[in-house]
């Protein structure tokens, strides 16, 4: 005999499936993708250099000397790219807020964006261009199409092609998975339930003795969430107790539960029991009281679950970046312009090349013009990089 | 994970099963130590990771013939590279050049939900990958036996009766109770898209319109679903609406299948309405209360309101499936979408368990193949164009702003 629960349901999601870790494969596999993709680097530029002194003139092969590009290139690290990464995942929030999206489009879109960051470097594909796609892309799967034209008028520097050309790598980055599972579904309705408890009119664990009416006088009597706030007095405390630890936890939810790496260690209810109890502990525990009442390893586990992960969601860098941070992002991405993989500079060239191919007009042999257009696309893409948190960034979408 | 939340009577899972719609909290007590998704194989230089997945799924499959062309794929027959005897269909999706946008609203939410979805009755996907040209690819369970609108057609060489009727009917219940326990919609459920495997199991396919519920203040688009199937509160514009959209499809493939023709067969949205009201009765304040505040509500005379068809028309229209059977017809059929009946209702109406037994899927009718099938399906697809069924009313959303 089987029970269907939230539990059982969340174990058959992609969510669970691929994009569960534990903290030591999680930072495995972003090590593996930094040091493939810096071999990666180090491989186009030594190509891009002989490809210059074999085919170049003499005066610029004799400009260069040979040596072992592996010295020369320095490559970001995995916290320089978690870096880089966390910072347009706030942008990406803050586009999302400046678009008027809901909910869910900023969140899914934030997922995604870390998500191919798992197997995918800041060095070869950079954030600033998979940030677009990944806020359009969210915007159909959660059912928020807007035209692609009206998306890329609303970001800076943004065309309808430079916000699909990274689409497809996206969604292979993806694997192809779409569906994202938040916390703010079950929060509403945790909340819902202890609002019920506290107008006395919910249900405890079917085995507990307590009526409604207990349960709800035992709620006046929770301690306080903080020494220094009061204690309720009456029902009516103990509902606005609730309002308020609700809008905290909303807050969580929208900030750090995004920005850490919460969705991939977390499941949706560990996640917003997490926020809540980051708000407001005592009431979180008695809530879980009424629901696993007698003690037991597995209460033992889940509180102890909760209590990394309400440490996790109350350490997280903030949404909005101080100057500091901003300085040190700055020098980040002045090192990711030396250490960028050249040959994938140009996504809407690589993309318009493969969508080429695919209708079967030029085999491999681009004419001239193309080479050279995409030259030119390459080199003004090669500027734009350099203003990455100039005009573009700096100033809000406001 | 439960099939079904009550006891079934399919011969291959005979368990008891009940699904508590427990708010447990989930606590995945070991689960995240021995997650699934270990990193694949060694770095490979210059090439990336998830490029050399898509290669290595890409590589395990060969497609064969085309089997059939869609709205915006064409399917191919294909088998397991490792193993010829294999059978699948591979789904690619056609590169739509009008459609400037990037990937299909149709693409995305059949990937998006038959990833999440995995139950015997609604169609595997295996696996997805994309082609050089940036193709995607759906890898799905092969079901050879066309689908159900072809069995319903060949009145002259298909028999059924009500233990049959009820075992199809029982799969699809299923498959609906699976998707709104999961939060999706279908939104495009008939006879055409429900699909048969090589064991006569009934696989509800076409996702290509489906949609999670999940915000219920966010309205959604009313044109959805095939006309034919569509309930009155889509009929009269309704934004916001839930899983009683697809109770009611199921509603009229549940009549469709007794009758052997459509139940209500409306040429454009207004003729609909008006079969509804002949057939069922007349939507009112009374008997759906709200119902005028719908944007698209059309007020009937009163004269010519017909009231709500009583027990005893279903009987004389639909009394091969008994009292008990037109009972649950009747409470699929609600006007009212409060109503109507859940897919967990339809599941635990007591229809299932009394007479007769739904037939076994083995003993279940199957198209018949060889030369002379051919000539009615080509007679029938033949038909289909005559009388304006292919006609793709839900394909073309609204893709204004949050309504879709
Ligand atoms: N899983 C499958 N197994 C066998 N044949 C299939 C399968 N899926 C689709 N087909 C065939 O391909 C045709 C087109 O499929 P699809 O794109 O799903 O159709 P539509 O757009 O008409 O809903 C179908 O009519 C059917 O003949
Ligand atoms: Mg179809």
């Amino acid at each position: 005999m089987s029970q269907m629960t939230e539990d059982d349901i969340y174990r058959t999601s992609t969510q669970y499936r691929l994009w569960s870790f534990t903290r030591e494969s999680l930072a495995s596999l972003r090590s593996t993708t930094n040091a493939s993709a810096a071999d990666g680097v180090r491989a186009a530029i030594r190509s891009q250099r002989t490809g210059h002194a074999g085919s170049g003139t003499a005066r610029e092969g004799s400009n260069q000397k040979p040596s072992d590009p592996s010295k020369e290139v320095d490559c970001l690290t995995v916290e320089e790219e978690q870096k880089l990464v966390g910072f347009y995942c706030v942008k990406a929030i803050q586009f999302a807020d400046f678009c008027e999206f809901p909910t869910n489009v900023k969140a899914t879109a934030v997922q995604y964006l870390k998500r191919f960051y798992l197997s995918n470097s800041p060095m070869t594909y950079h954030p600033k261009e998979m940030m677009a796609a990944a806020l359009f892309l969210s915007t159909k799967t959660e059912n928020h199409y807007t035209s692609l034209r009206s998306f890329a008028s609303k970001l800076p520097k943004t065309t309808p092609e430079s916000v699909v050309a990274p689409e497809f790598l996206l969604t292979q980055g993806l694997r192809f998975t779409f569906d994202v599972r938040h916390p703010h579904r079950g929060l509403e309705g945790g909340v819902m339930e202890l609002l019920a408890l506290a107008h006395g009119k919910g249900q405890a664990d079917p085995e507990s003795k307590r009526s409604s009416e207990q349960i709800q006088e035992e709620m006046v009597d929770i301690q306080p969430a903080k020494e220094s706030s009061k204690k309720s007095r009456s029902a009516d405390d103990v509902v606005r107790r609730i309002q308020a630890a609700h809008g905290k936890a909303k807050e969580v939810g929208k900030s750090s539960a995004l920005l850490t790496d919460a969705y991939f260690l977390y499941t949706p209810s560990q996640i917003w029991l997490s926020s809540l109890f980051l708000a407001d502990e005592p009431l979180t525990r008695f809530y879980i009281d009424t629901k696993i009442p007698k003690p037991s390893t597995l209460k033992t586990k889940l509180i102890t679950t909760l209590q990394a992960c309400a440490k996790l969601l109350g350490s997280s860098a903030s949404a909005n970046p101080g100057e500091a941070e901003i300085k040190a992002l700055t020098k980040i991405d002045k090192k990711l312009f030396k250490c960028r993989n050249p040959e994938k500079v140009d996504l809407v060239g690589i993309n318009k090349a493969q969508k080429r191919d695919s209708e079967g007009t030029g085999d491999n042999g681009l004419d001239e013009k193309v080479i050279k257009k995409r030259k030119m696309e390459r080199e003004k893409s090669e500027k734009e990089a350099e203003d990455i948190f100039g005009p573009t960034l700096a100033k809000e979408p406001k | 994970m439960a099939i079904s939340p009550v006891v079934t009577y399919d011969a291959t899972s005979n368990i008891k099963v009940t699904a508590t719609k427990a708010k447990s909290l989930a606590v995945r007590t070991n689960s995240i130590s021995n997650a699934p998704n270990a990193p694949p194989s060694k770095p490979e230089k210059g090439r990336e990771l998830a490029e050399r997945l898509n290669d290595e799924t890409k590589q395990k499959y060969v497609k064969d013939k085309k089997l059939g062309e869609g709205t915006y794929a064409i399917v191919y027959l294909g088998h397991l590279r490792a193993d010829h005897s294999s059978l699948l269909a591979i789904k690619k999706i056609k590169v739509n050049t009008e459609y400037r946008d990037g990937l299909s609203m149709d693409a995305i939410r059949e990937v998006k939900h038959l990833q999440e979805l995995s139950h015997p009755n609604i169609i595997a996907l295996h696996a997805v990958f994309s082609s050089k040209n940036q193709n995607l690819n759906l890898v799905l369970e092969y079901l050879p036996l066309g689908d159900l609108e072809m069995l319903i057609k060949d009145s002259e060489g298909i028999r059924y009766g009500t233990a049959e009727v009820k075992a199809w009917m029982g799969m699809l219940g299923r498959a609906v109770w699976f998707c709104h326990e999961n939060f999706v919609l279908h939104r495009d459920i008939k006879p055409n898209n429900l699909l048969i495997a090589a064991d006569g199991e009934v696989k509800l396919a076409d996702f290509g319109l489906a949609r999670s519920f999940s915000d219920p203040y966010r309205p959604m688009t009313y044109q959805v679903i095939t006309r034919w199937y569509r309930p009155p509160e889509l009929l009269f514009g309704a934004r916001f609406y839930s899983g009683a959209v697809d109770v009611w499809s199921m509603g009229t493939v549940f009549a469709e299948l007794i009758l052997r023709f459509p139940f209500v067969a409306g040429n454009t949205d207004v003729h609909q309405l008006e079969l509804i009201c002949n057939a069922i009765g007349t939507p009112t304040e009374e008997n759906w209360p709200g119902v005028s505040k719908l944007e698209g509500f059309l007020k009937y005379d009163k004269a010519a309101t017909i009231p709500v068809r009583g027990k005893d028309f279903y009987l004389s229209k639909f009394g091969t499936a008994g009292p008990v059977g037109v009972d649950l017809l009747m409470s699929m059929l609600a006007l009212d979408p409060r109503k109507r009946c859940t897919a967990r209702q339809v599941l635990e109406h007591k229809w299932w368990s009394s007479d007769p037994r739904p037939t076994a899927k083995e003993y279940l009718p199957k198209k018949g193949g060889g030369a002379e099938r051919m000539g009615e399906d080509l007679k029938r697809r033949g038909g289909e164009i005559e009388d304006g069924r292919g006609e793709k009313v839900a394909r073309k959303l609204n893709f204004d702003v949050g309504k879709s």
